[in-house]
């Protein structure tokens, strides 16, 4: 049975409005759950404050809300898009357009989900802190929604640029890997934004006078676990903007795919990792704010360490965009590189949140104590983190050795 | 659903080159300069101690306003408090213009958040470069290493990015959610209430994460 | 285009060397995170005992490892020797 091209599209753009707002719900609706929940728990504890309580988890929620919006709108456009006389590689463009938004609201939608409920549970536990502790909760939550924004730059982009310039081949992988790229390296990086929001926002409870000491700590923590998230985007655009027609379709199309996925899927981890050690070091600041410089390097140096192996995805990446592959149909031409691709992505996520969680625990002991154990410390977490790399290093070599040996 | 796609346009010449405006994003954005113009008139003129209803509600705004300011710059910065609260009367009002029947969002067009966005990163950046010195501003760029500062500077451009679609993409939603929602029940019951959630709600917390963000961005430069 | 037996039998390994090198990362680096996070921990709590903690968690973290370390040998295995 052979179907018109404008069918395939139309039913491409279909299956990506429902890709859009299906993984897009996801997040929101935990995000809002895990609101309500410590909300519910927060008027438990005091009763008598269940009316701000209430009016500032519906505020929380209204924010986190936003990336299933995002997903919402994407998913509209979508489904109302007009796909009269679109080239085939147009499907290709609006299926990757629903996956990158789909899955980058994930992520988002979850962290925003972190500052409400701490917001709920600080104002039962000293409500004299409500004004700051609402506006805290509204920025940690904005800001960690520009994961999902980056998803939905893509989406845009994949949906409203003209294709029919780009050959189907590989084009189809480029467009594809560009919405894969960005949206599942958004899903970490969401998830981490919005973890140093909720303990800052918990610790401002507690401390109000620092309060603006904990929020720039929380603003440099967000912006560093959002770091992972802007590889995705670059790799997006590369992905998208480079012309690919002058190379062999085949095995092109894997390498493209490959490298969307290396970076995309290595991106995760250290997202969360990144995420964790924000975390701490916001509550750390919130104990003891004379220690915010020590405990704001210490965060840096984690933080920096647990993003290399994002840092080998991207290069995995790189390598496989810009290093030109003879053209080759045999099966092993094409499933080398593709293959690299996961190994690598699948590879970077567990070192990426080993080595946060390693540099979290430090954190929070060096706030604690920072004049006696400080360089200590840094010097047990930097020996710990190289050896949780390790597997991250095995995933990389096992890339070069499919991308260059055989 | 022509609605979506369909934006009126206003077409100039000038020098050879065809400028191509939207014409709805410009009236509405003039409407909503004409009534803060017609507001701050009304609620500056005839200051008495006992305040008459227009300076009531600018004396509440402002004082709302100034704490927020207060807590988050110091002292040598707080001339930006005129412009933290003229970004959030903008865009509340803007926001608050499609609950009215007939006439429609300004900051639903991409451009009127993106240029609030830029005008936002344009004025932290010239606050940071003022206080903290030209040199101090760009070794920013190469911390914690050297080779982060490409990372570095697509991280401040995507602030741009990302608080400009923020507030497109919650408005545009709320807007493509009334319109597919009136279209599938013809009008009855459903959409006012989705437009108070969307219009009032979301346009007002929206509005202020817009000028929080602003704010903090100016603080996190001058810091 | 014809796939030929052995080509997609060198393919099926190729793909089983990524996908097992992978999915074989995510175990070892989170736990071996977590045993250095906890070490820190310790230590931050008792200082006097950083040698001694630093030794008990390289050998936890090396026998962590291990899974690690078959999945890099399957997957040379994969590579070099099907």
């Amino acid at each position: 049975m052979a179907f018109s091209t404008e069918t395939w599209v139309q039913a491409a753009a279909f299956l990506g409005a429902g890709f859009s707002v299906g993984f897009g719900a996801i997040g929101a609706a935990l995000g809002e759950g895990y609101a309500a929940g410590n909300a519910s728990r927060a008027i438990g504890k005091n009763p008598a404050m269940s009316g701000p309580i209430l009016k500032n988890m519906l505020i929380g929620q209204a924010v986190a809300e936003s990336a299933g919006i995002f997903a919402l709108v994407i998913a509209m456009l979508l489904a109302f898009m007009n796909v009269e006389g679109a080239p085939m590689i147009e499907a290709w463009a609006l299926l990757g357009s629903g996956l990158a938004m789909g899955l980058s609201a994930i992520g988002s939608g979850a962290g925003g989900g972190f500052p409400a409920a701490e917001a709920c549970l600080g104002i039962a536990d000293n409500p004299s802190t409500q004004g700051a502790l609402t506006t805290n909760m509204l920025i940690g939550s904005a800001v960690s929604q520009t994961p999902a924004i980056f998803g939905m730059v893509v989406a845009f982009m994949l949906m409203f640029i003209d294709w029919s310039g780009q050959p189907l081949w590989p084009g189809w992988a480029a467009v594809l890997g560009a919405g894969l790229s960005v949206g599942l390296a958004a899903i970490g990086s969401g998830v981490g934004s919005g973890m140093p929001a909720g303990s800052a926002t918990a610790g401002m409870a507690r401390q109000p006078g620092a309060a603006t000491t904990i929020r720039t700590n929380m603003l440099i923590g967000s912006a560093v676990s959002q770091t992972p998230a802007i590889f995705g985007l670059v790799v997006a655009f590369m992905l998208m903007f480079v012309d690919w027609s002058s190379s062999p379709p085949w095995p092109t199309w894997a390498a493209l795919l490959g490298a969307g996925l290396s970076t995309g899927l290595s991106a995760i981890g250290p997202g969360i990792g990144n995420g964790f050690t924000a975390q701490e070091a916001s509550a750390g600041i919130a104990r003891v704010p004379e220690a915010s410089g020590p405990v704001t390097t210490t965060m840096l140096i984690g933080q920096t360490v647990a993003q290399s192996t994002v840092i080998y995805g991207f290069l995995v990446s790189l390598i496989l965009l810009f290093i030109p592959r003879g053209a080759s149909e045999s099966m092993v031409a094409w499933v080398a590189p593709l293959s690299a691709g996961i190994c690598m992505g699948f590879g970077g996520i567990g070192p990426g949140v080993g080595e946060g969680l390693a540099a979290a625990y430090t954190v929070n002991r060096i706030a604690r104590n920072y004049e006696e154990v400080g360089v200590l410390l840094t010097r047990v977490m930097l020996v710990g983190q190289a050896v949780s790399e390790s597997t991250g290093i095995y995933s990389l070599i096992v890339a070069l050795l499919l991308l260059f040996v055989i | 659903m022509q609605e979506l796609t369909n934006i009126p346009h206003w077409y100039l010449s000038l020098g050879g080159y065809r400028l191509e405006f939207n014409s709805e994003t410009l009236i509405m954005s003039w409407l909503v300069m004409a009534v803060l113009v017609v507001f701050g008139f009304l609620a500056t003129r005839k200051l008495s101690f006992l305040p008459g209803p227009w300076q009531t509600l600018g004396e509440m705004m402002v004082s709302a306003f100034h704490g927020l300011v207060a807590d988050a710059l110091d002292e040598h910065n707080r001339h930006y408090f005129p412009l933290i609260i003229t970004v959030f009367l903008f865009i509340w009002l803007s926001n608050m213009l499609g609950v009215i029947p007939g006439l429609s969002e300004p900051t639903k067009d991409l451009n009127t958040p993106l240029a609030y966005g830029l005008m936002g990163f344009a004025i932290s950046h010239y606050a940071g470069i003022k206080t903290k010195g030209i040199k101090a501003y760009l070794n920013e760029y190469v911390q914690p290493m050297f080779f982060m500062a490409p990372l570095n500077i697509i991280g401040e451009l995507s602030k741009v990015v990302s608080i400009s679609f923020r507030l497109y993409g919650n408005i545009m939603g709320g807007s493509i959610i009334i319109l597919v929602v009136s279209d599938l029940v013809y009008g009855l019951i459903l959409p006012p209430a989705l437009n108070a959630f969307f219009g009032l709600f979301v346009g007002t917390i929206q509005a202020f994460v817009f000028t929080m963000l602003t704010l903090v961005y100016i603080s996190v430069q001058t810091k | 285009m014809a796939i030929e037996g052995a080509d997609l039998v060198r393919a099926a390994a190729l793909m089983g060397a990524g996908i097992s090198m992978g999915l074989g990362a995510i175990g070892p680096g989170v736990g071996e995170g977590f045993a250095a996070g906890k070490a820190c921990e310790a230590i931050g709590r008792n200082p006097k005992e950083a040698g001694l903690l630093t030794r008990t968690m390289l050998v936890g973290q090396a026998v962590s490892e291990s899974t690690g370390i078959y999945s890099l040998v399957v997957a040379l295995l994969l590579i070099f020797v099907v």
